[in-house]
This record gives structure tokens, C-alpha cells and sequence, in this order.
């Protein structure tokens, strides 16, 4: 009956109220417990999926919640991104070649680089007592990660990241809509030249064990993947493989600054950390929202859906779900059963989800080791973006360090 | 008489999140593409423990946990 008064759907607040970027607690707790859970953005009417049973019914079922590329969910990309914008099961044939790159095996013959550049990086600033966390840490580390898999010189980063902030963050340079529709196509354009450029580069030499040069030995049914599927490959981890990690580094570094005694654990058992790093990811959840469009008409929480409608899937929401989480308000890094889905759930699970994992755990060991005792500047708050929880402004002071 | 538990990945449910191998390594192993595989599939009571942490532990809930009675072990 709720479709026929619209109005009776309407959410109780907005994705985009800056509450919800910096605290968005207490909002996930209104749009879950309003009526089953399900409601319809104010103003944009899409609608958006609460619940932890709700919201994983909905990522395993893909004939229903597409991810697809359309036109609503293109970033700058003319075609699909690969594996994240195409559905099973031919998404399938592409996870299965790209699974084993990014396996945890894999993830852990890197991990010596990854703590060699978080001390490098750490090397810059520690004596000065303090830093913009951002922008001395969690930027430049994944970036370097990035860099180092592909095979490319450390020189690009500055170069990666404008290409990458022009595709996630066209709003940061203009706040008219064509200008930003330009901006990010602009950006897009740079990223595919530069590959192509660099696959060029390539012809006729030795290969490597880069990705690059694994993408280019893939074959699908004997055949090698096209010039076009490499880029739509590259396309998708550097969008996803960049600022998910800063993200991810500067809400839980956040957090800990704030509540020293939740850090005193983790700085007095290091062991400790793998398990923060989980507690954290559930009730931070970086990547908070995921966007799918529906291929048939469906109905959740009551909610009448039709085909062809955006929806939204709140994993931020799901993820402090009482029904399925004990004491879900509290952060405990001794949490037992915590099946948070913060890299996503069903055939789309993140593909860098063991690399981001390692990443964090050679991150927060470095740091902590040697930087156990900060705060957060006196008299500074950190900001928050939406969309992705990006913690753009961190600073931080600290005393005593090793 | 020691409680023995049958292990199972229910392999068209896990999409290789790897929180069981991680969390119960003991019992269960990553393969080549990071997706997890059964090391041990009865497990006695000295894993019964890591056996269920990793089951908790599964966004697919694609785990199956089945106690034994003592003849089938």
C-alpha cells in the first residue's frame, strides 16, 4: 500500500546532511528502525536499503539489484568498468582470471614494500610532532601501493591522484553540473591515454610480473583480452583501489585519536590489531553506500520498486543492524561473530578486499609502533565528505616517539 | 566421549571473503584464487573453538557446522 502514498516513504534524513558524513550513527538508526527499514530519499525519491538481511538478500540477487554499468552509475567511463560494472555470470570470467592477483597470497608477498614506504612516509614527518594525516599518510600510501603493482614510476603519483580526484570528486572543483560532467569525463580521458600509452611502451618487451603485464597475458576461451578490457580493468583499481584505503586510514585513525582507550589496547597488544581492524570496518564502513539498478519490478520493507529505479544499498547501516549484530552501538575489538559487510557481500565482494587488508594491518602496526600516543589537534575538528567517508582534513599532534 | 564437529564449505554460497582462513587457520586453508577450502573436516575438540569463530565470522554464511555423533567420527 506504501507506494500509493509516496509521501508516506520519505526519509526520515538526508544521505547528504554533513551529519551524516562526520557521525552518521544515529542517522543508519533512524532510516533502519523507520517503518521496515526502507525509505525513499527526500527530494531524488531513490530508494534505500537498510537493513543487514535486507541489504545482503539484495547483493547476492543480481538479476534483480544490477550493478551494470548505465548511465547513472558511469564515472566518467564509456564502458562498463570491469569486473564491477558487468553481472554474472559473465562478471564471473573475468573474477576467476583476476581472483588469483589479488588472493591473500598474493596480498602478502607485497607486504614488505608496504612497511618499507608507511616508514618512509612516517620518516618525513615524525619528528615535526604532528602532521595533516591525509595528506602525509593516507593519501600517499595506497597510492604508492598502487604504483608499485602496476609497475609504474613513483614520479605519477601527483599525476594519479588529479585524475583520480577529477573521477570520485568532480564537485571539488566546480559546482555546476555540466562543468563537473566535463571535469570527469576530462579525467577519465587522461587515465585511459596514460594506460594506453604505457601498454604501447610494452609491445615486443619481456613481460613482467606487474598486473599490467598479467592482464595482458589473460586469455578468455584462448583468446587475449582486448586493448579495451585492459583499460576498463585499469579504470576500475585505480577508482577503487585509492580511495577506499585513505578512506578507510583516516576514519579509523580518527576514531582511535578520539578514544585513546580503545588505541592503548591495540598500542599494548599489537595482536590485537587485525581484530580492531575488523571492529572498525564494521562500524566506520568507508565505503558506506552501494549504488544498484533494478532489472525487474521488486518489493523491500514494504517498498514497491520498479524496474529500471536506482537504489541504494546503506552497508554503513547494515553493519550496526542490532538484529544482527550483539551490542551493535559498541565499538569492541574483542567481538565475536562479526559478519560486517563492508567490502560488499555475494558474486561482487571486493576484488581488492585481501590487499586492503593488509594494507591496513602493515599501516596501523607502523604507525602505532611508532607513533602510539596521538590526538587530534587542540582546537581543530577533523571534516568529513559523504559518499565515500573520506576524513579529508586530520590533524593530528603526538609526544613520545619511537 | 569428546565432541567432534563435521566442517563444510558450502562452495556456491562463499565468494571469498577469507575471514576463515584468517580467523581458523588450523582449519581451513585459501586456495589460489583466495577463496577458502577445508583443511580438516571432522575437527576434535581442541579446534572446535576456531571452527565456530570462523563459521560467526562468515558475511555468506557459507560455513556448515554439523555436530557427530560418536560412531560417525
Amino acid at each position: 500500500m506504501a507506494s500509493e502514498n509516496p509521501e508516506s516513504d520519505v526519509a526520515p534524513v538526508g544521505m547528504l546532511d554533513p551529519s551524516m558524513a562526520s557521525c552518521p550513527h544515529a542517522g543508519y538508526g533512524q532510516l533502519r528502525e523507520f517503518k521496515q527499514g526502507v525509505s525513499r530519499m527526500p527530494l531524488v525519491n531513490v530508494p534505500m536499503i537498510t537493513r543487514y538481511e535486507d541489504v545482503m538478500w539484495a547483493l547476492r540477487h543480481t538479476e534483480i539489484f544490477s550493478s551494470e554499468m548505465s548511465e547513472e552509475l558511469a564515472l566518467g567511463n564509456e564502458r562498463p568498468m570491469i569486473p564491477q560494472q558487468i553481472d554474472p555470470p559473465a562478471q564471473a570470467r573475468y573474477r576467476r582470471l583476476l581472483d588469483p592477483l589479488f588472493s591473500r597470497r598474493r596480498s602478502l608477498q607485497l607486504e614488505p614494500d608496504v612497511r618499507r614506504q608507511a616508514n618512509v612516509l612516517i620518516d618525513k614527518f615524525i619528528d615535526n610532532g604532528e602532521c595533516e594525516f591525509n595528506r602525509s599518510f593516507a593519501i600517499p600510501l595506497p597510492g604508492s601501493v598502487f604504483l608499485n603493482l602496476f609497475g609504474l614510476p613513483f614520479e605519477d603519483l601527483e599525476l594519479f591522484l588529479e585524475m583520480k580526484d577529477g573521477i570520485i570528486r568532480p564537485h571539488a572543483k566546480t559546482q555546476d553540473h555540466e562543468e563537473m560532467v566535463k571535469v570527469r569525463k576530462h579525467a577519465g580521458q587522461s587515465l585511459i591515454e596514460y594506460f594506453e600509452k604505457e601498454l604501447d611502451s610494452r609491445e615486443g618487451k619481456t613481460p613482467s610480473d606487474d598486473l599490467l603485464d598479467a592482464f595482458r597475458s589473460f586469455e578468455i576461451d584462448g583468446e587475449k583480452l582486448s586493448r579495451n578490457d585492459i583499460l576498463d580493468i585499469c579504470y576500475l583499481i585505480l577508482i577503487a583501489g585509492l580511495d577506499t584505503v585513505t578512506a578507510t586510514l583516516g576514519c579509523d585513525i580518527a576514531f582511535l585519536a578520539a578514544n585513546p582507550a580503545h588505541r592503548n589496547r591495540i598500542v599494548e597488544d599489537p595482536e590485537l590489531i587485525p581484530a580492531a581492524i575488523e571492529e572498525l570496518f564494521r562500524w566506520e564502513t568507508p565505503v558506506a553506500v552501494v549504488p544498484r539498478k533494478l532489472k525487474q519490478d521488486v518489493t523491500v520493507g514494504g517498498v514497491e520498486m520498479k524496474k529500471g529505479e536506482m537504489v541504494t544499498l546503506l552497508l554503513g547501516a547494515a553493519n550496526l543492524d542490532d538484529r544482527q549484530f550483539s551490542h551493535a552501538d559498541e565499538v569492541d575489538f574483542g567481538r565475536e561473530r562479526n559478519r560486517h559487510i563492508a567490502f560488499g557481500g555475494g558474486p561482487h565482494r571486493c576484488l581488492g578486499s585481501h590487499l586492503a587488508r593488509m594494507e591496513m594491518r602493515v599501516a596501523m602496526e607502523e604507525w602505532h609502533r611508532r607513533i602510539p600516543n596521538y590526538q587530534i589537534k587542540e582546537g581543530e575538528t577533523p571534516t568529513y565528505s559523504t559518499g565515500i567517508r573520506e576524513v579529508q582534513y586530520l590533524p593530528l599532534v603526538w609526544s613520545g616517539t619511537r | 566421549m569428546s565432541l567432534k564437529i563435521g566442517v563444510e564449505i558450502d562452495h556456491d554460497l562463499c565468494t571469498g571473503h577469507g575471514r576463515c582462513y584468517d580467523l581458523a587457520p588450523s582449519v581451513f586453508t585459501d586456495d589460489e584464487r583466495g577463496y577458502g577450502q577445508v583443511l580438516i573436516s571432522i575437527v576434535g575438540p581442541e579446534l572446535t573453538g576456531e571452527a565456530r569463530t570462523a563459521a560467526g565470522a562468515c558475511p555468506e554464511r557459507a560455513i556448515l557446522l554439523k555436530r557427530l555423533a560418536a560412531d560417525e567420527s
